[in-house]
């Protein structure tokens, strides 16, 4: 059990053009669930391998239980790594393969057994123990990933993309388990997924990275009613935040199509050129509303989506389950003002 | 650093990319050292022998040792065509080789396409025996070769010669081209089959330019053997104007001895003149010879 | 369904029918001198005199000749010093190091690894002929570029082909046919992902570890398969052996693929020589038999 620090860290790889990670600063305290959040390339998993010792931070500081780490091999550092592709001792069994770590630091034949049945037994695996990895489904071997990082009883979890190669319900369904897992045995973990959905059901704080940059830091909620720009707007909540060019007029807001909505009473931002941030959710259907067109229905059983547009510009809506007008109809809309959020139009960043 | 993504597409729609290149770890400067050192003494081990040709060829007077040629010539190249009639051995290795190629690849192909087509209990069987006969050793069958040539009088004839080089190149080859046309699905030939197509038309049209790899690494390899064969060539040839360029360094060889002084750098460059299509076919088309080579001993 | 089986027969058909160039040739090229060596092997024809125009049937003589004379037992010996210092001490040893090596290169991005592969290919895919001719000049006892390089250190000249036959040939065989071993391995470390080490470094196995817990177990299976089809292909060596000694001095390398060309060529008695063949070609088949259904297993 310890606390996490990224003081500042700079990685460039000579075969890139641009840094992996650029000035990454945060500090992730004893026994929280962390998730790095962001698209491919993002640096996420860059930042994730200097955490484990496989890759070297070019400037700044990597330190776990407040000391620097930096130089220090992976085996001394105290940290699980699970991988994406679970990287599996293919020609030792699951036992082995949960054991091995034990096996490296010299426990007794007894000892190994032990811990492994206890590990396997907690995460359900008991019975696969004697199979090797080809043997087993991509579940099981995931298990198996888990068992082996779990054996160690290290100080920090990290976590790469563990659960992208599952289909889709074992991986909802690994979700919850993990999350409840990591809550009972209490260790820090650092979670790395490209998958915002994950990302927001299972961290105690989301990092959403861009292009080797930190966008935001803060709990699920934070992230997704506050976002700190466009980018991380946009990257978290399915369907994402609406974003409408605007202009602002003192205190109203004239979106595309002459559509004006009140702006906020604490907004502080200049006259002239905004974008508006408006959740799906934030928006109604009212009838005597915003004249829009409706463009398709979607629905999802406990919700509809329905996309309009407004002038030229088109919006999600999430209505309620029996809302459905039929597409090339008119609707109303109206947003609501608690709901609106404005981001600088040149930058990007959140004004409001 | 502006944050505008741009599309505004849906979350859902970012799907999966490929996983980042693994990074070479930078190795500490002992590593590098002592790998390096283990490099050095490997390639000398194995380069110094050509490096050696290499400048006997360019030396009049060449030796058996390395040495940087006090004049550096061409003249060696010069005397193997005007006083030792390379040219005609040449050409008459490059006859047999070429012609030895284009018989096995034709024999290959067909027999490779119809063993991977061929629907039959005991298919395996055959895959079995030509995989048996291809480890059989050439030398052994150097004394009945003889025999039975000379009873059926192909000896001193091309025709025996190259009907012999392409049998010994059958067995691998044909495993290897079975290889490629298994992996050519069937789907393919009998859509075309369905579209009105002969068999043999739609085995032209579609299936080969698919096998198209395969069958330039069996070109490419069946040249290569021919061109180097020897055993044959020695058994079957004794006639001067047939002779071939194995045969020419074989009898240099045979005739010198080990302690007799010998012409090094004209047999040298002789030697030169004939690996360049070796070097030319084999490091032109590295990755797909070393494909075609290795395919004999991966799982069977 | 007999409309069904008639025509996977007729398709069959065809497919016999496109077996039958190649078929044809192995037949006669390939079993047919195997049968004819094994038909000679029981006669005593000869290449010269009367035994040339009408030979003999002479049973099994050959073979109780064979298996009496001491001469085939110093071949045999030959043959399996050879095979054991070139095939299983030199070729698997030293592919299984360079392949090691050059893997662990080519993860650290060493460039030089290119040169050092193409260097070791070089040396396979040459003509044994000149591979033969290189080596009949390296070994030269007056101006061979061994004798040379030792002259140079101030060490005195190595009789190579006089006094150490049996090792130059093995040296000489070993430069040509280390590649192949090589390739296998390389082959094989290089379908272990990356992953792998990282996750027991991790761990917390150090190299060495790494290596014994995860690189030689993987390597195992291979490593018995690529030791008998190594054993096999050296088994057969014959030019090599021949331009850089003939079988000599005084019988010290005649290995058995020289043996019988000796007997059939220089003794003339083809059907000896042909007894020898048999005795090869049926060794070789019995190693080929265990081989596949190794090979089988493992698939």
């Amino acid at each position: 059990m310890a606390d996490v620090e990224y003081v500042d860290v700079w990685k460039q790889f000579a075969s890139q053009a641009s840094a992996a990670v650029q000035g990454l600063s945060l500090t992730i305290p004893d026994r929280e669930l962390l998730v790095l959040l962001g698209p491919s390339g993002c640096g996420k998993t860059t930042a994730l391998r200097m955490l484990a010792g496989l890759e070297e931070p070019d400037r700044g500081d990597i330190r776990i239980g407040g000391k620097s780490v930096v130089g220090l091999e992976p085996k001394d550092r105290d940290v699980a790594l699970v991988f994406q592709s679970y990287a599996l001792y293919p020609h030792l069994s699951a036992q082995d393969n949960i054991g091995y770590p034990l096996k490296v630091r010299h426990l007794s034949r007894a000892e190994q057994r032990e811990k492994v049945s206890r590990v396997a037994d907690m995460l359900g695996i008991g019975h696969l123990l004697p199979r090797r990895p080809a043997q087993l489904s991509g579940g099981e071997q995931q298990r198996v990933a888990l068992a082996r990082a779990i054996v160690r009883e290290p100080r920090v979890f990290l976590m790469d993309e563990p659960l992208s190669n599952l289909d889709a319900k074992l991986r909802v369904h690994t979700r919850t388990e993990l999350k409840t897992l990591q809550r009972e045995l209490g260790t820090t973990m650092v979670f790395v997924t490209h998958d915002q959905a994950e990302a927001m059901s299972l961290a105690n704080r989301i990092a959403v990275l861009n292009a080797g940059e930190l966008q935001q830091i803060g709990t699920p909620d934070e992230v997704y009613d506050r976002p700190a720009n466009v980018f991380v707007a946009e990257f978290i909540g399915s369907p994402p935040m609406n974003l409408l060019p605007a202009s602002r007029h003192d205190d109203s807001l004239v979106v595309a199509g002459g559509w004006r909505i009140p702006a906020p009473a604490l907004a502080s931002a200049p006259n002239g050129e905004v974008t508006v941030g408006l959740r799906p959710e934030g928006i109604s259907i009212e009838a005597d509303g915003q004249t829009a067109e409706v463009v398709a229905v979607e629905p999802f059983g406990s919700e509809v989506i329905v996309d309009v547009l407004v002038g030229s510009q088109s919006l999600k809506i999430r209505a309620a389950p029996d809302v459905r007008p039929n597409p090339g109809s008119t609707v109303g809309i109206r947003a609501d003002p608690a709901a609106v959020r404005l981001f600088d139009a040149s930058t990007g960043l959140a004004t409001h | 650093m502006t944050a505008l993504a741009a599309g505004g597409e849906q979350v859902a729609a970012r799907t999966t990319a490929p996983p980042a290149p693994r990074r070479a770890r930078r190795a500490g400067p002992i590593e590098w050292l002592l790998v390096h050192s283990v490099f050095l003494v490997v390639c000398a081990f194995f380069l110094i022998p050509f490096l050696w040709l290499l400048s006997a060829a360019f030396d009049e007077r060449a030796s058996a040792y390395i040495q940087w040629p006090a004049a550096p010539t061409i003249m060696n190249f010069v005397r193997i065509f005007t006083e030792h009639d390379f040219a005609r051995v040449l050409a008459n290795s490059v006859f047999v080789a070429v012609a030895t190629m284009v018989l096995v690849v034709f024999a290959v192909s067909l027999a490779g396409y119809s063993l991977s087509r061929l629907d039959l209990r005991h298919k395996d069987w055959i895959t079995y025996a030509v995989l048996l006969l291809q480890t059989m050793p050439i030398s052994a069958t150097m004394v009945p070769i003889y025999g039975l040539a000379r009873q059926l009088g192909l000896r001193n004839s091309y025709l025996g010669l190259i009907l012999i080089h392409a049998a010994i190149e059958l067995p691998f080859l044909i495993w290897l081209m079975k290889g490629f046309f298994d992996s050519i699905p069937r789907h393919l030939e009998e859509a075309a089959w369905l579209d009105g197509r002969s068999r043999v038309r739609a085995l032209f049209e579609i299936v080969l330019p698919l096998a198209r790899p395969g069958l330039g690494i069996a070109a490419g390899l069946a040249f290569l053997s021919a061109w180097a064969e020897v055993l044959m060539v020695v058994i079957l040839i004794d006639q001067d104007n047939l002779k071939t360029v194995p045969l020419a360094f074989y009898e240099a060889m045979r005739t010198q001895g080990g302690y007799t002084e010998v012409q090094y750098g004209v047999i040298a460059a002789m030697a030169v003149v004939y690996l360049l299509p070796v070097m030319v076919v084999f490091f032109g088309a590295r990755r797909l010879m070393i494909r075609g080579l290795m395919s004999s001993t991966r799982g069977l | 369904m007999a409309i069904g089986r008639r025509r996977r027969l007729a398709r069959n058909g065809l497919y016999v029918a496109g077996l039958s160039p190649a078929a044809f040739l192995l037949a006669l090229f390939f079993v047919g001198p195997a049968l004819w060596a094994l038909a000679s092997s029981f006669t005593n024809r000869a290449l010269v005199g009367i035994d040339a125009a009408n030979p003999r049937f002479v049973g099994l003589d050959n073979y109780a000749r064979l298996f009496g004379d001491p001469d085939f037992g110093r071949v045999i010996l030959n043959s399996v010093i050879f095979v054991i210092g070139s095939a299983i001490i030199g070729q698997f040893v030293l592919g299984l190091a360079l392949a090691l090596l050059l893997d662990h290169a080519q993860r650290r991005g060493f460039l030089a690894t290119n040169l050092v592969y193409a260097s070791v290919l070089l040396a396979w895919v040459n003509p044994t002929i000149i591979a033969g001719f290189l080596w009949v000049a390296m070994f030269d006892f007056y101006n061979g570029s061994l004798n040379t390089g030792l002259h140079q250190l101030g060490l005195g000249p190595v009789d190579w082909l006089g006094k150490g036959p049996m090792l130059a040939v093995i040296i000489a065989n070993i430069w040509r046919g280390t590649a192949f071993t090589m390739l296998i391995f390389l082959g094989a470390l290089r379908t272990i992902p990356s992953d792998i080490y990282e996750a027991a470094r991790v761990d917390g196995a150090n190299a060495f570890r790494r290596f014994w817990d995860h690189t030689l177990p993987i390597l195992r299976p291979i490593a018995a398969l690529t030791l008998l089809s190594v054993t096999m292909a050296t088994f057969g060596t014959f030019i090599l052996i021949q331009t850089l000694t003939n079988g000599g001095p005084a019988f010290q390398t005649e290995v058995i693929a020289l043996y019988a060309f000796h007997e059939a060529f220089q003794a003339h008695a083809v059907g000896y020589g042909s007894t020898i063949a048999v005795v090869m070609l049926a060794l070789n088949l019995s190693f080929a038999i265990v081989f596949l259904r190794w090979s089988r297993a493992r698939a």
